[in-house]
């Protein structure tokens, strides 16, 4: 079965460039998401393995037109089929993340926290190194690495999605749709300096499959705060559960 | 802390620099609360002045000792609502973000904090031991929190009533976050309580004073006061974890989660930013940028330096404490500002040393026993010392800045 992935990358590629197109952009009365690309190119749900023969099959078709051709896959699909889930991410080098922005760490487990007072489950986690990321050359080309991805999913979205007339739902952007879902955008709204996208997978483990690395920090050269900085770590409750075995 | 503590910042330093007259720089001096007595804390009674020209409120109580409200006092701020309403007005405005606020909504309803704010028998026994001059000093701390938390509610819970019908998800932001600026206002108050004090909210609604901004100002200067906010409470927060023995009030073991909501509004304004580009993409939004950066740092320098106490009573250096504020801030605000200021470079800090002396050298004026026509001409050499260290601050090379959703300032950025 084939499946979208949508790939919206808020980047600079997708300003109009220079001129008045450039300039009204900015202004009231064009949609902000008109500056964002929304690419949808072909994927795989039920496994990545089989990425290289479909980008193989469809090399010579458009995008768009792959994205609705799956779109109406995904609708009729069996019921005995595994629902491939929507897993959406913020991507940026592994410093920024988790070394840089201290206020990440707060936001994380301040989110951990809340789910343990409500009893809900978590879902979102940081992914070293992830493995999804290979799917995302225009991502990768500017990102330092090692990189660091926070990704989430949240049922509410699959939901939204599939309440929505195919054409309605072909119209709206990715950012529109990341409204709906869980706290991705708002981070994009903090974090500001990552990049962002979302991708389908059919199980957890291969959604958050990560590559072993090591991540070390350089010291700052000036600390000038009166505390130490959050322990080296930090992030450990956040990493998903069987990136051990996924990183073997 | 809220809206109204940098807010008042910036009007104050609005003022200052404009530097229309010199009385506004006389009202410089200390606010200088004798309290004590254990009686009621005396409801703020501001004074006529030249920087508060209009009629005084009425005393309330007698025998109730009154503050002295200056430029440095926290505000209480009112906006031109009409033109807020065109604003967010989607039909005029269509362009507006609209996901963008409905993430924002969803963060705000999850309400963090919902029980957060539960006191402990540690208050009043740790309050009973701070005596001295400390106490007072505390005291005054509270209060001013306080004010300036509940001037953000008084603002925003405003905002949430009148952009009901024209935009009803950014109402609710800011009714949600009205909703925690009263709780923090009340946590804080009860902590007066601590220190048998209370403030009189519903008078100080009525009593005081409210300087008038206009939308755009507002953004800029609740933004920057709600960052800074952040960034003083998960500081003071931080190094307190680190150093237990200068833990004196338990207050400060809340700030942690508290100052996830100061976090949370600035970001909010800073969405609203970003639904107004106009406000963000022009030389002239580069200026305003910048001036509220140094309104807001000055004064938040000045006031801190004329509070010492407070900071090395809680184990801080009062002015390393305010550097890290000042520069953390601005590499905050320099993700939505288009311009910030280079406050890393060491000049920088030389002209707020400068400033601090010079105000130093006001207050003293102040203090004296001469006549005040003598007073304000020992003033001019000073006021105009300090306009001009303000000025060339002010026109020190800038930061090019802003979010990468606007961002064309570093085209081949990397992440």
């Amino acid at each position: 079965m084939i499946a979208t992935r949508t790939l919206s990358v808020q980047s600079f590629t997708g300003f109009v460039p220079p001129g008045p197109g450039a300039v009204s952009s900015l202004f009231p009365g064009i949609a902000p998401h008109s500056r964002l690309v929304d690419l949808r190119l072909p994927t795989i749900s039920k496994g990545i393995y089989k990425l290289g023969v479909l980008n193989a099959k469809h090399s010579s078709t458009p995008p768009r037109a792959v994205a609705i051709d799956s779109n109406e896959l995904g609708f009729s699909q069996s019921a005995d089929e595994v629902k491939p889930m929507k897993y959406h991410f913020l991507v940026a080098n592994a410093k920024f993340m988790l070394d840089e922005e201290e206020h990440f760490k707060e936001l994380l487990f301040e989110r951990l926290r809340n789910y343990g007072e409500r009893n809900k489950e978590q879902d979102f986690w940081l992914v070293i190194e992830p493995k999804f990321l290979d799917q995302f050359t225009n991502i990768t080309n500017r990102l330092r690495r090692p990189a660091v991805a926070l990704v989430s999913t949240n049922d509410r979205w699959i939901t939204f999605s599939g309440h929505y007339p195919k054409a309605d739902f072909e119209a709206i952007t990715g950012w529109q749709r990341w409204g709906r879902s869980f706290s991705i955008m708002f981070m994009k709204l903090r974090l500001d300096r990552v990049l962002a996208g979302s991708y389908e997978a059919g199980t957890v483990e291969e959604a958050l499959a990560s590559s072993n690395v090591d991540l070390q920090f350089e010291k700052p050269e000036k600390w000038a705060a009166p505390y130490p900085k959050y322990e080296f770590g930090w992030w450990e409750p956040f990493l998903p559960p069987l990136s051990s075995k996924s990183q073997a | 802390m809220t809206a109204a503590a940098a807010a008042a910042a910036a009007a104050a330093a609005m003022e200052l620099a404009v530097a229309k007259s010199i009385n506004p720089i006389a009202k410089f001096g200390r606010s200088t609360p004798k309290a004590g007595c254990g009686a009621m804390r005396p409801l703020l009674r501001a004074r006529a002045s030249a920087a508060t020209a209009e009629a005084a409120p009425p005393a309330r109580g007698k025998g109730k000792k009154e503050i002295k409200e200056t430029l440095l006092t926290p505000r209480f701020y009112t906006t031109d609502f009409e033109e807020m309403e065109q604003l967010f007005n989607k039909e005029i405005n269509q362009s507006l973000n609209q996901s963008e606020f409905d993430a924002l909504l969803n963060e705000f309803k999850t309400d963090y904090n919902q029980t957060h704010f539960v006191r402990s028998s540690e208050f009043k026994e740790a309050a009973d031991k701070i005596q001295g001059p400390l106490r007072q000093i505390f005291v005054e701390f509270l209060e001013r929190s306080c004010t300036a938390e509940f001037s953000g509610f008084l603002l925003y819970k405003e905002l949430g009533r009148r952009l009901k019908k024209t935009n009803p998800v950014v109402a609710e932001i800011f009714s949600l976050m009205s909703r925690d600026e009263a709780r923090h206002a009340g946590f804080l108050n009860k902590g007066l309580s601590d220190f048998n004090f209370a403030l009189d909210l519903g008078f100080l609604t009525k009593a005081r004073k409210y300087t008038f901004f206009k939308p755009k100002f507002i953004f800029y200067a609740t933004y920057l006061s709600e960052k800074i906010g952040y960034w003083r409470y998960i500081t003071i927060y931080r190094h307190l974890k680190e150093n237990p023995k200068y833990q004196l009030y338990p207050i400060f073991k809340y700030f942690e989660n508290w100052c996830q909501d100061e976090n949370r509004h600035g970001d909010f304004f800073s969405a609203l930013l970003k639904a107004q580009p106009q406000f963000l993409n022009d030389w002239k939004a580069k200026l305003w940028s910048r001036f509220f950066c140094l309104s807001v740092y000055v004064t938040m320098y000045l006031n801190d330096c004329q509070r010492t106490a407070f900071y090395e009573g809680i184990g801080l250096n009062t002015k390393e404490f305010d550097m890290h504020v000042i520069i953390e801030t601005n590499r905050t605000t320099a993700r939505i500002f288009p311009a910030v200021l280079d406050v890393e470079n060491p000049e920088f800090k030389r002209k707020l040393e400068r400033m601090v002396e010079i105000n130093k050298k006001l207050i003293a004026v102040g203090e004296s026993d001469e006549n005040s026509v003598v007073k304000n001409l020992k003033r001019i050499p000073l006021a105009a010392a300090l306009a001009s260290e303000l000025l060339a601050a002010y026109l020190m090379p800038p930061v090019e800045s802003g979010s990468v959703d606007f961002a064309e300032f570093e085209p081949q950025l990397v992440y």
